[in-house]
């Protein structure tokens, strides 16, 4: 197991490079990759061991698989599977390819990483990666949402480090379980660095626009698979240490509700798919247990939903109620509005009634507010005109909503336990009552939330902001 | 000027790898049997390496960035560039 997965770790990194030597072979060797990746992660999931291994000595890396890895993993390989099936139809050079595979590896990389030191090994080559993909139009805004991630990420693994150094010097191991004695100072440096990297909470303002102004393959892999490479150590930490679990979920219900707020006000669909990212974002944050169906919901419904947002002929909400859209498209959006909402036969049913199992009291009545929001949300999308001729599908797109769909239903079968009267009941229930919420309210509204918070130098003084806030939650 | 001032912020980071590795003691972890010695904790130093070369590669990756900006917008104002730049 531990060879396998050091191959399995280093593969991407070495095939990203080969991608760049022999540039005609660029897809097939990155699907190569990814139908590995895909292999390792299912093999986890279904053998349900959790293992650790120690390379090196003391203070080398360590890593540490488990079914929770396992279903992060699977995310991963699934979303850039379809990304890569998507681009392949487009012309992407074997540049594109390759800082993919790298970005893909990366995030492998997080989801096994056990000690502080390798994970902020692993988010800065995220950072990196993405950087590039993002920038990859090389238009001036591309360039400047590029520069504006890479400039916040790049802070948040700043405070990060200063929190790890606080736990080395507390238990002289970077080890997560380290954080056990580390000074409160540490946590909340740590918690800050990976929630402006997660793109969770305020700090996590710089999302919006960065997933909304790239292009549509490369947002559909940063909001399907990267953010949760800030938000995995997050649930790591809260699953060692109780203490911890309270903070966890309550930054994930502020989170869950912000991201509905924002995006009830959005008239933009690409605006509007990245801040329910953040609001989904809270959900996994909520059940630390049962995050990994979660983050396969959420990473296989996103990814489809903003290839799908890039055959769409306008991005304004406005006008797509006028201008009715081709039914193709249409039905990948609906399939991907009803399993967000969580509708009865997809994955996102499922997920959502396990989250709500783990939790009880008052966070379980505010996250059932939180899904009829979400409900709300997607009515925007599920409720738009369609009509059957003048249009046609491309067929990247086709093939990648088929995988993602196929896998969607077939992720249902093995949480075949949440089906039962009550649950269904309920899913319907709440569905209902957003879409009811949508017909009366917001589809009059014409009220837009500033956008000031968004603003560059505020998302750095939001940071620190955000630091003081977690400093007095870890505190208490 | 903000990638400058980024760099400050990594190079204070990396100084206080460097200050706490060297709180126990100065000298380089070499055994000797005779006379032990009060040395620098070797491991932040190591693990602050992979900090520093990352942080250099950001930053050469941000000026390239930046000069290309630089092509519409010579005088590189953050706030003229945003407003320019966000739809």
């Amino acid at each position: 197991m531990m060879s396998l997965t050091i191959i399995w770790i280093a593969l991407p990194l070495f095939i990203g490079l080969t991608i760049y030597l022999l540039p005609k072979l660029d897809r097939y060797l990155a699907l190569a990759t990814v139908l590995m990746s895909f292999g390792y992660g299912l093999n986890l999931f279904l053998s349900q061991t959790s293992q650790q291994f120690q390379l090196l000595d003391n203070f080398g890396v360590s890593f540490w698989v488990d079914s929770l890895s396992s279903q992060f993993i699977l995310t991963n390989a699934l979303v850039t599977g379809a990304v890569i099936l998507y681009s392949s139809f487009q012309n992407k050079t074997a540049f594109f390819y390759s800082q993919a595979i790298i970005l893909h590896g990366s995030v492998n990389a997080v989801f096994i990483c056990a000690d502080f030191m390798s994970l902020y090994v692993a988010l800065e080559v995220i950072g990196v990666a993405a950087f590039l993909l993002v920038s990859y139009p090389r238009s001036d805004r591309a360039l400047w949402v590029a520069l504006r991630y890479l400039f916040v990420s790049n802070t948040s693994m700043l405070f990060y480090l200063i929190g790890a150094i606080l736990v080395y010097q507390a238990n002289h191991s970077f080890a997560f379980t380290g954080l056990t004695n580390a000074p409160p100072e540490a946590i909340a440096l740590i918690f800050l660095g990976l929630l402006s990297k997660g793109g969770v909470f305020v700090s996590g303002l710089w999302l919006p626009l960065t997933h909304s102004e790239s292009e549509s393959p490369v947002s559909a892999l940063l909001s399907g698979s990267v953010v949760k490479a800030g938000v995995f150590p997050l649930l790591r930490c809260a699953l060692l240490m109780d203490e911890l679990l309270p903070v966890v979920q309550i930054l994930g219900i502020s989170t869950s509700f912000f991201g509905i707020i924002y995006a009830l006000f959005e008239k933009d669909a690409k605006r509007i798919l990245a801040l329910s990212t953040i609001s989904q974002l809270g959900w996994m944050m909520v059940a630390p247990m049962v995050a990994g169906v979660y983050a396969l919901a959420h990473g296989l419904v996103k990814s489809l939903l903003f290839l799908a947002s890039g055959a769409l002929p306008t991005r304004n909400l406005d006008e797509l109620r006028v201008k009715p859209m081709y039914s193709g498209l249409w039905l990948i959006l609906l399939v991907g509005g009803l399993s967000m909402s969580g509708f009865p036969g997809f994955l996102g049913f499922s997920a959502k009634v396990s989250t709500l199992k783990s939790l009880s009291d008052w966070p379980e009545i505010l996250m059932n507010v939180s899904s009829v929001g979400t409900a709300l949300i997607f009515g925007k999308f599920i409720f738009l005109p369609h009509k059957r001729q003048g249009g046609h599908l491309k067929p990247g797109l086709i093939l990648a909503a088929l995988l993602l769909i196929v896998s969607l239903l077939v992720g249902n079968v093995l949480y075949l336990q949440a089906y039962s009267l009550a649950n269904l009941g309920k899913a319907l229930a709440v569905i209902g009552l957003g879409w009811l919420g949508y017909w009366l309210f917001i589809k009059r509204q014409d009220l837009k939330l500033p956008r000031m918070f968004e603003q560059f130098d505020n998302l750095v003084g939001s940071m620190s902001l955000v630091l003081i806030v977690l400093f007095w939650m870890v505190f208490t | 000027m903000k990638i400058i001032a980024m760099d400050v912020m990594s190079t204070g980071a990396i100084a206080y790898y460097v200050f706490i590795s060297s709180r126990d003691g100065l000298s380089s972890p070499i055994f000797n049997q005779e006379t032990p010695l009060q040395y620098a904790d070797p491991v932040p130093q190591a693990v602050i390496l992979t900090a520093i070369v990352i942080g250099f590669s950001i930053q050469a990756l941000m000026l390239v960035g930046a000069m290309k900006l630089a092509h519409h917008n010579p005088t590189l104002e953050t706030n003229e560039i945003e407003d320019n730049n966000t739809p």
